[in-house]
């Protein structure tokens, strides 16, 4: 959910303002800019105008957020993946700002991406893992918190193994604070990253058919991707085993198997979901060799999705234990896009969230 | 001969079957006269009077399931904190339970408490003991020694006793002394480290559920092994209708249990934790259940099988319950809101009777505790808890008594608030003087 703010549509100047590249001159405004009378009230009798801007504050996940503000970043997604092929791969959109990546678990896909998309938009950037901090001293994430905000960042990006420890610091900070996955919770940038990925290769999100397949119990990565897949009008079916299936899940909206065939069958697109070994040790399945002969899979299996399916994973694979290495490696796998699409679409999340807009920077 | 006439309230007593307009003279301490209002009478022979005209005047409430951390934690709550508490909050006995540091497993811990709440208390304090040694449930505790220096009941409080056989010892070692055993009743293999209700809000949330289950099978087990030794076991904050239906059913087949509920439980659902954003004043355990439960209870508050209303007062530090929602501790306070809450939404608004919340929140937990109160009938203990059912008032956690401000009411206006708070014929609490020489 994107919180603490309204919706900003797009001014027509804003909108038809030809900036080659994503560098607006003025300094985005961190809070909610008072937008102009004309900008606000649209006339009844005009087609309403696409968004431009999130007028939000935080990005804590993606339950919530409207089918409009997910097109907005996917596309402003777009406009930045081309500073990534430059030579010279940098922009000075967010210059002068200072970005803390508050990172309380292990992680090096999303702490990197982060930290180039960062550096890319030209921001101060600190990293800071509780390896080499206070916290291994006992201070509670309140007071590293606060002690952080005392060195005036703008931002505050928090990995975190509690559900819910960005909401905790959004109400407790003044930064903007990015949820870069809470426990169990959400990973809204992973799965805007998967969006984009999806909809750059298939021109489209609603109406595929997605199948995403593994420790749904456990997965921040299935919970945003639930939520951000339904608002778009996916049809989402999801399939583990039952003892890390939550039974609420249909109320979602999506469908539920225990039958990996039934949920790849006719799949425009499989995302798979990481086991974790230690869930093994806590008796949800006998065996990695078991589930990967009843959940993993295999090429066989995907012969089952659609002609043109793409393959993702959100990363670290456990190769062999829920997918093959033939999968993972072949033809209809684009778990190495997602990586590289994440840059753009975490540059996109930043520049919105300090501000920035659309219409600066259509080309 | 120190006096007070409580005069022109409507005096409920459902011990003595009353209902009605009375004044209440108190002498010595103890109900001296009830008689009908006459105008223009006078006052006590020296005493003070309160005018209780439109206001309820109960006997004095007893909150069965407190926790006031003394001794060992006092940083959360005193004796005598919880107490003026208490009292504000309308009640004038508490029944504290024994997970202090150390624990109330012995004599010396009880005795301390009973006489530091002889010394600062505001209120009566009947210390609950702990079922086993140190609560750690292995072998049963010296509860003789417990009674004998003035324990009312048994638990091991937050810790289930867990070891079936334990729990056969500790309820047939009881009747000894005629004491309840008062269970929390969770499976801590189906809890785990579960931190909210299992259901479609955890999964959103991404929170580690504690199933409505993992009370339930701890509920059977209980009434079965209270079956077989016939020891009396009272159910501690009841939160699941599967655990009210066994235990409905077990008392219409003659097994001597009784069970309580909160506040909380009976206002608040799981959808609360994320309408707070994980706020850790939304953590308690049992946790806040389903709607469907939440209306299984108010049921049970109406047909009498929920037999008392407790607050499960349980204080923490600010800064204990300023971290994330996994690592707060379980617990919120309830002695200031109980009251109002229970007025304002199951009597005014949920048909409950005023007898009935009389019953709930004095009488029937006096009675399962075997202490002398919970009545206004003539010669009784003057504890007298007088209730304004008409004032409104916002719940403000700056005004508190207690030491802590875990409470997810903050903010929350309620109507029908303790207005005075008379212990032992003593008015120990008053919201505005009430009282007038």
């Amino acid at each position: 959910m994107i919180e603490g703010g309204r919706l900003q549509t797009a001014g027509r100047k804003a909108a038809a303002g030809g900036a080659r590249r994503p560098a607006p001159a003025r300094r985005p405004a961190a809070t909610a800019a008072v937008p102009a009378p004309d900008e606000t009230v649209a006339p009844a009798n005009e087609p309403a105008r696409p968004l431009v801007a999130l007028k939000h504050k935080h990005l804590l996940g993606m339950d919530g957020l409207t089918a409009d503000e997910i097109t907005l970043i996917l596309d402003t997604a777009r406009s930045f993946v081309e500073v990534s092929t430059r030579s010279i791969k940098k922009v000075p959109t967010l210059r002068g700002r200072t970005i803390v990546n508050f990172f309380m678990e292990p992680s090096t896909r999303t702490r990197s991406s982060f930290e180039i998309a960062e550096k890319r938009l030209s921001a101060d950037t600190l990293n800071f893992s509780p390896f080499q901090s206070s916290v291994v001293k006992g201070e509670s994430l309140l007071d590293t918190a606060r002690n952080l905000e005392a060195m005036a960042p703008d931002m505050i990006v928090i990995r975190h193994k509690a559900s819910g420890a960005p909401h905790f610091l959004a109400r407790h900070c003044r930064s903007n604070i990015v949820n870069a996955g809470d426990g169990w919770h959400e990973h809204p940038t992973q799965a805007l990253l998967d969006a984009f990925t999806i909809r750059e290769r298939k021109g489209r999100l609603k109406g595929l058919r997605v199948a995403i397949i593994g420790d749904l119990m456990h997965s921040r990565v299935l919970r945003s991707n639930i939520f951000l897949l339904k608002t778009v009008g996916a049809d989402v079916v999801v399939c583990g085993p039952p003892t890390l299936t939550p039974v609420e899940l249909p109320r979602l909206g999506v469908g539920v198997t225990y039958r990996i065939d039934e949920a790849v069958e006719g799949a425009d697109v499989i995302m798979m979901l990481r086991i974790q070994r230690e869930r093994q040790q806590g008796g949800a399945f006998p065996s990695t060799r078991e589930y990967y002969n009843l959940f993993g899979l295999t090429a066989e299996r995907a012969r089952r999705a659609r002609p043109d399916v793409i393959i993702m994973h959100p990363g670290p694979m456990n190769r062999g234990v829920e997918i093959d290495s033939a999968v993972a490696d072949g033809p209809y796998s684009v778990i190495l896009e997602q990586v590289t699409n994440g840059v753009a679409v975490r540059m996109a999340v930043l520049y919105l969230l300090a501000g920035g807009t659309l219409g600066e920077l259509a080309d | 001969m120190a006096s007070l006439l409580i005069k022109g309230g409507r005096v409920i007593d459902p011990a003595t079957k009353t209902d009605a307009v009375m004044d209440l003279l108190i002498v010595d301490g103890r109900i001296a006269e009830r008689r009908v209002p006459e105008k223009g009478r006078g006052a006590a022979p020296d005493g003070r009077v309160i005018d209780a005209t439109g206001h309820w005047v109960c006997p004095g409430l007893v909150d069965m399931h407190v926790h006031l951390r003394e001794p060992g934690q006092e940083h959360k709550e005193s004796i005598e904190s919880g107490t003026r508490a208490a009292a504000a909050g309308g009640f004038t006995s508490v029944a504290c339970m024994p997970n202090t540091d150390p624990w109330n497993d012995g004599l010396s811990v009880t005795e301390y408490i009973v006489a530091e709440a002889r010394r600062k208390g505001m209120v009566n304090v009947f210390p609950i003991g702990c079922v086993s040694k140190g609560g750690l449930g292995v072998e049963l505790a010296e509860i003789g020694d417990m009674v004998r220096s003035g324990a009312v009941a048994v638990s091991d409080d937050g810790r289930p006793v867990g070891n079936s056989h334990l729990l056969r010892m500790a309820l047939e070692y009881t009747k000894i002394f005629g004491i309840p055993l008062i269970d929390h009743c969770e499976d801590a293999n189906l809890s785990a480290s579960g931190v909210m209700n299992e259901g479609f809000v955890s999964t959103v949330l991404g929170l580690k559920g504690i199933p409505g289950a993992s009370e339930e099978v701890a509920v059977a087990t209980d009434l079965a092994v209270a079956a077989m030794t016939g020891g009396r076991l009272h159910v501690a904050h009841i939160s699941t209708r599967g655990s009210l239906e066994k235990v409905r059913r077990a008392r219409q087949e003659g097994v001597a249990v009784t069970c309580e509920a909160t506040p909380h439980h009976l206002v608040l659902t799981d959808q609360s934790v994320a309408d707070s954003r994980y706020d850790p004043n939304t953590k308690m355990n049992p946790p806040l259940r389903s709607e469907e439960d939440r209306q299984a209870l108010l049921q049970g508050l109406l047909d009498g099988t929920i037999d008392a209303i407790a607050s499960d007062h349980a204080p923490h530090h600010a800064d204990e319950k300023l971290v994330e929602y996994d690592e707060a501790p379980f617990g919120i306070i309830g002695l200031e809101t109980t009251v109002p809450l229970i007025v304002d939404r199951c009597v005014r608004k949920g048909g409950l009777a005023p007898a009935r919340f009389v019953e709930l929140l004095s009488r029937n937990p006096a009675r399962i505790l075997g202490i002398k109160k919970g009545t206004l009938a003539v010669g009784a203990d003057a504890d007298v808890t007088i209730i304004d059912p008409e004032l409104e008032r916002m719940v403000d956690v700056s005004q508190f008594k207690s030491k802590s401000r875990n409470s997810p009411f903050h903010g929350w206006t309620l109507r029908g608030w303790p207005v005075a708070t008379v212990v032992g014929g003593r008015v120990v609490h008053e919201l505005q003087p009430v009282a007038s020489r």
